[in-house]
């Protein structure tokens, strides 16, 4: 009763070191979310702002370039949009699980959420993507036309705002993947 | 008698701690002494634990029924999107009018993307079994979780590449001089809509395939 069974006892530093590990993930992930907010806002300001208008136009028509055009670039604004109004409200759930000791049941409920909108923010970000390569490179078969060679500046700050829109697809996996492990560990 | 009535008062809490008494300058070795209702909390853990195996062994089956019609739902839209071509009757001396997913590269890369998600996951099938044979396992279940995620991230970048293709198709683009081409090629453009269809049917499992591994991972201590 007293010499074999030494073990069971948790000595208070050995509870301390263990809780520390889940706390550095929980920082990691607070830290995580507010690099992905900072990258969709800017993904979606920066769509959302492009306009050209080329310099020449006919007398009914005027040649003008803006994400309204393309009903996939509009998705793309607005899912990013939607992501970063998420990442925002979800700072605070994660700021509770830095501090909280039993978080199991708010983490999942953060995974679930964080899957649906990985989901929601990959789809924006590839649509956009396909049109962009459209726009760059055209197609011979289906005889549609690059308009990057028109819309220059308007290409480029398209093709820009991707970058910001893919990083965050790829924090949001790694999100997913802290999350989980935290969810698995003892403490 | 006062200190069984203590020990029986004690029971229902949670378990003591004891801190370890110091021996100052006596030079014996530290003796802990397990708390006083060790057999009790031991019997509750082990009482969890068969508890928690067999809900989680339920949900590990379910989780490999999903795989296995997400492994098929992906290869058939692969496949699908592989074998739809279309010739139009008519044709110049010159050209002839063919339609096929090589035209466009993103279909290729949806055939690429859907096949890779199709063969991952009938090669996930083994570690879905070994996390039925062993639901308390956490390395099999974390290792499901990440390559799942991954391959969620996969599948919705190239079905949704593909259905802004197909809208395109379908409807044109007036501000960019962009033609539907549907309005000719009529079988192709169904076939391909079927297979993006699938495609997000699979990345959907997919995506109860994560919630549902989080919720096996979770430890009930």
């Amino acid at each position: 009763m007293k010499t074999g069974q030494a073990e069971i006892v948790e000595t208070s530093k050995g509870i301390q070191k263990s809780g520390l590990m889940s706390r550095r993930i929980a920082i990691l992930e607070f830290i995580l979310r507010i690099v992905a907010f900072f990258n969709t806002i800017g993904s979606a300001i920066l769509m959302g702002t492009t306009h050209e208008t080329l310099p020449f136009f006919t007398q009914f028509i005027r040649f003008q370039a803006e994400y309204n055009d393309l009903p996939a670039l509009t998705f793309f604004v607005v899912a990013n949009a939607v992501v970063s109004g998420y990442l925002i409200l979800s700072l605070t759930l994660a700021f509770v699980h830095i501090v909280k000791r039993k978080t199991q049941n708010t983490r999942i409920l953060l995974i679930v959420l964080d899957v649906a909108m990985l989901g929601l923010l990959a789809a924006g970000a590839s649509s956009a993507a396909a049109i962009v390569y459209l726009a760059h490179n055209g197609n011979n078969k289906t005889n549609w036309f690059a308009i990057c060679q028109q819309f220059n500046s308007f290409c480029e700050r398209i093709s820009g705002s991707l970058i910001g829109s893919f990083i965050a697809v790829f924090l949001f996996i790694l999100l997913i993947l802290l999350s989980a492990i935290a969810l698995s560990r003892r403490h | 008698m006062d200190i069984e009535k203590a020990a029986s008062r004690r029971e229902e809490e949670e378990p003591i701690v004891q801190r370890p008494k110091l021996d100052k300058g006596k030079g014996k070795a530290h003796v802990f002494a397990p708390p006083m209702n060790y057999n009790r909390i031991m019997d509750k853990h082990k009482q969890e634990k068969v508890s928690a195996a067999g809900w989680k062994r339920g949900v590990a089956i379910f989780d490999f029924v999903l795989r296995l019609i997400a492994a098929i739902t992906a290869m058939a839209a692969a496949a699908k999107m592989a074998t739809t071509e279309e010739t139009l009757p008519f044709f110049t001396q010159f050209l002839q009018f063919q339609a096929e997913y090589t035209d466009l590269p993103t279909m290729s890369s949806f055939v690429i993307v859907n096949s890779i998600v199709g063969g991952y996951l009938t090669l996930s099938l083994p570690f879905s079994i070994v996390c039925i044979l062993r639901p308390l396992a956490v390395p099999p279940r974390l290792f499901l979780i990440i390559c799942d995620t991954a391959m969620m991230g996969l599948t919705m970048m190239a079905a949704s590449a593909s259905a802004a293709i197909v809208y395109l198709a379908h409807n044109g683009n007036s501000s960019s001089n962009w033609l539907p081409v549907c309005q000719q090629f009529g079988d192709f453009c169904q076939g391909t809509s079927g297979a993006v269809v699938a495609s997000f049917i699979a990345a959907t499992l997919l995506m109860f395939l994560v919630i549902l591994s989080a919720f096996a991972l979770k430890r009930s201590t």
